[in-house]
């Protein structure tokens, strides 16, 4: 079983190897048409392809300013685009209407100097409806460049604000010192003057109690020498006073005595008697006076020092220093903060951490391949069947002891190996050529590219069940595989397509088999994310072997 | 001796189409056995049958002992098929071919070599083997086709019509390979609607015609079986009057076309210049004569009243 296995996939690699035409649809045609599409749709993705830009883009640069300089220079930065200079906007307008070009950019006379006098400057962008992806990239484009200069400008002029407000703080820092400073003098002199008026008040002070001091003394000399002389007319002017109280003092005995004796004499007539006059009193001071020791008098009345004198010098008030005027400085405040509006950016970030930027190859590339493997299948497998069945080798090897299973298992064998060869070939020519990714386990292709292969296989069978003959494999092989390769996003993005198909699109081998080449290869997904994918392709795969052998058997056996 | 093919009343229909109604017959092996009859008569039905490329509605085959189609796998291994289309790989070549073939016949590779170079000495292809089948000449690919259905020297050998639109030489060829195989013992099965071929090979041939086996024995006893002698065909330029042949002892008319041609059956060769001086008397000329002798194609028509072949019917 074994030696007729691989006897029959070496009859069948032999016989492709004779087949010239096969060959060249196999390896040339694939990438011929791989090349051509890849360059051809690179505008569908809005990318380049090795520095090939997708879009020429006229532009009049009428400003020649600020603002039209970084314009173009941005535009000329951008792969997408291939600027394509004019003098005027009638030449960038006729280039549009001329087909030449999808849109014209014009950059009209003043809009440096209005954007940079604050006012708003609208750029002229001609269009042809019909271009309207090419249209609607370069919008894009201008938008998103628009919005750079925009914020360069923004840029410049925070910058410029900041710079100023540094100034300013700079400055209302030295201004702080030196007011410090000045205070710092003006407290200095204020404590100068007052340590001065204090030193002279005090001098002053000192000067007058020594004269005070001086005087008292003077003073006090005369006093004692007249108080002497006080006293002693003192005791000699009251000297007859003494002698006349106590004169009156014995004779006020005597008239009480005297009256007494009259009532005693008047007996029961003496209640009857008026009081006698009283005498007038005699005032305690003049008895005092009169009775004091002359010597205590004089020392009382003119008491011992009370001649000494201390005069009260006038104090002499200092004029007062004059005010040093107030440092009222006002307190500097802060630079107003003036933010000027943020800009709002988009910051793109891959889910995947994948390039935003896609390879048109990338997609390109596995879904051109499958296609070419699709039809490669429908030749090797579906026409290579009948063409045996005509050959009549299908009739003589049914009569050999081998079974004739082995010779359709080695068919399939030997085309499922050279579709995975074809394959992995297409990919090595798109990552040397075209720079595809292969992902961060190339290996890891092998999954997938192993899934559609066997499923392809299988659908070869098929269409040998269902086709009657050699002449009507290529309808119906070609409809279906154009079909499925084109709904299952071999040719553009699946996203392109409207829901319903995506979800019509799901039943198809070419969806699952993309989902897994974009995964791995555009989103960089590790290995797991191609496993349920391959798991449905051979799943595929199974189901078309089924319905393919019955097919075959009831129409070809 | 014990017949190696052996096929017993077998009924094949297809839909509403009987091809086989009943066919019976035996191969012995070292014995070349003609199927002989026209187009549809049922001759690849009967091959493809003992081929085990179909089943039989009814009847009974046994090949080399196996029965059909439950002993098949072991038939296929002591059967060789030469199919009527020619089965080969175009693009390759001769030796690329039968060393394929040889594999699928379970041949391991020094044996498979081995039987390569000994058919392609048999088809006298060996100084071609590495040409591409698609540069060879119609005779050259039927020798090629004989050569895959004999790599693995079969005790049977199933040969559906393998000189079809052959040269001479590639026939003489093929028929000295066929007659090789069956002097090596194999039972041969030879199809063909060439009466020449099945008188020039075969020893026992099986009349089949529409699904049916008409008549069976050695090329001499079917002919024998239908009673025919030596015929004179002859065409004049003008009609013969009627009763010209009246007096011509050993001879009398079997066909006349008025015009196209006269068949006279005469009784040995004396009579055909007795025929030929009865046109001279009867004031006609003769444009074409020949002479013929009966042979299976003759014996068909008379069996069956149909030609073997168009020209055969013509002829007839």
């Amino acid at each position: 079983m074994l030696r007729g296995l691989g006897a029959a996939i070496g009859k069948d690699l032999r016989l492709l190897l004779r087949d010239r035409a096969g060959l060249v649809f196999l390896a040339v045609a694939p990438i011929v048409v791989i090349t051509v599409a890849g360059f051809s749709l690179a505008s569908l993705y809005g990318a380049s392809v090795r520095g090939t830009a997708a879009y020429e883009l006229p532009i009049a640069d009428e400003d020649g300013g600020r603002v039209g300089h970084a314009l173009v220079q941005g535009l000329a930065d951008v792969p997408v685009v291939r600027l394509h200079p004019v003098a005027t906007r009638d030449a960038a307008r006729d280039l549009v209407r001329a087909h030449v070009a999808g849109a014209a950019l014009v950059i009209p006379p003043g809009t440096s100097d209005a954007v940079v006098a604050g006012h708003g400057a609208s750029l002229l962008l001609y269009t042809d409806p019909v271009k309207y992806l090419e249209v609607a990239s370069v919008r894009v484009l201008v938008q998103e460049l628009r919005h750079r200069v925009e914020e360069a400008a923004r840029d410049r002029a925070a910058a410029r604000l900041d710079k100023a407000r540094t100034h300013a703080r700079a400055t209302g820092r030295r201004f702080e010192r030196a007011a410090v400073r000045l205070r710092s003098e003006r407290a200095r002199v204020v404590d100068a003057l007052a340590a001065a008026r204090a030193d002279a008040e005090r001098r002053i002070e000192d000067a007058r109690r020594r004269a005070a001091r001086e005087i008292a003394t003077a003073l006090g000399a005369i006093a004692a020498e007249r108080e002497a002389e006080a006293r002693a007319r003192l005791a000699v002017e009251l000297a007859p006073l003494r002698q006349f109280f106590t004169e009156l003092s014995a004779r006020q005995d005597e008239f009480a005595a005297w009256l007494d004796a009259v009532r005693k004499q008047a007996g029961r007539f003496a209640d009857g008697f008026p009081p006698p006059p009283a005498p007038p009193a005699i005032p305690p001071a003049l008895l005092a006076l009169a009775t004091s020791d002359p010597a205590v008098l004089a020392a009382r009345l003119v008491p011992a020092g009370t001649a000494s004198f201390a005069p009260t010098l006038p104090r002499v008030e200092l004029p007062a220093p004059p005010s040093l005027p107030a440092l009222d400085l006002p307190a500097l405040a802060e630079p107003p903060t003036l933010a000027l509006p943020g800009a709002l950016r988009i910051e793109e970030a891959s889910v995947t951490g994948a390039p935003a930027r896609l390879n048109t190859f990338d997609q390109n590339v596995p879904g051109f391949s499958i296609t070419f493997l699709l039809l490669g299948m429908l030749l090797g497998v579906s026409l290579g069947l009948l063409d045996e069945r005509d050959w009549g080798t299908l009739e003589r090897l049914r009569a050999m002891p081998m079974p004739f299973a082995t010779a359709l298992v080695a068919k399939l064998l030997a085309r499922f190996l050279v579709g995975v060869l074809q394959m992995l070939a297409l990919f090595v020519l798109g990552w040397l050529a075209f720079g595809i990714s292969l992902g961060p386990q190339p290996w890891a292709l092998l999954l997938p590219t192993a899934g559609i292969v066997f499923a392809g296989t299988a659908f070869g069978l098929v269409v040998a069940g269902v086709a009657r003959s050699r002449e009507a494999v290529l309808p119906v092989g070609s409809i279906v595989i154009v079909t499925m390769a084109a709904v299952g996003g071999c040719w553009w993005p699946i996203d392109l397509e409207p829901p319903w198909m995506r979800q019509v699109a799901l039943a198809l081998p070419t969806t699952w088999a993309m989902a897994a080449f974009n995964d791995l290869m555009i989103r960089r997904q590790p290995l797991a994310a191609a496993l349920r994918p391959t798991l449905v392709l051979f799943l595929h795969g199974l189901a078309y072997l089924a319905l393919g052998l019955a097919l075959f058997r009831r129409r070809a056996l | 001796m014990e017949p190696l093919i052996a096929v017993d009343r077998v009924v094949k229909t297809y839909g509403a189409r009987t091809a086989l109604a009943g066919v019976s017959f035996t191969v012995a092996p070292g014995a070349i056995t003609g199927l002989l009859g026209p187009n549809g008569a049922g001759k690849s039905t009967t091959i493809s049958i003992i081929a085990t490329l179909l089943d039989a509605d009814t009847g009974r085959v046994t090949v080399a002992g196996h029965r059909l189609p439950a002993e098949a796998a072991a038939a296929r291994r002591v059967l060789g098929f030469v199919p009527q289309r020619l089965a080969l790989y175009p693009t390759l070549t001769a030796r690329e071919n039968l060393h394929f073939f040889a594999r699928m016949q379970g041949l391991a590779g020094s044996e498979a070599g081995a039987a390569v170079t000994r058919a392609l000495a048999l088809v006298a292809l060996d100084g071609r083997a590495d040409e591409p089948v698609a540069q060879f000449s119609g005779g050259m690919r039927r020798r090629l086709n004989l050569a895959a259905g004999i790599l693995h020297r079969p005790r049977i050998v199933l040969l559906d019509e393998p000189t079809a639109g052959v040269d001479p030489q590639s026939r003489e060829r093929i028929f000295e390979a066929v007659e090789s195989l069956a002097r090596d013992g194999a039972a041969v099965l030879y199809s063909t609607h060439y009466m020449e071929e099945a008188e020039r090979l075969c020893g026992r041939v099986v009349l089949l015609d529409d699904g049916r086996v008409v008549a069976t024995g050695t090329p001499d006893e079917l002919i024998v079986q239908t009673g025919m002698t030596l015929s004179v065909r002859l065409r004049t330029a003008r009609p013969l009057p009627t009763g010209w042949l009246d007096g011509a002892a050993g001879a009398h008319v079997i066909g006349d076309d008025h015009g196209a041609g006269i068949a006279v059956a005469v009784d040995d060769g004396g009579a055909v210049s007795r025929v030929l001086l009865a046109v001279v008397r009867a004031g006609g000329e003769v444009v074409e004569l020949s002479v013929h002798h009966p042979n299976l194609a003759d014996a068909f028509f008379h069996l069956t009243g149909r030609a073997l072949r168009d020209e055969d019917g013509a002829s007839a």
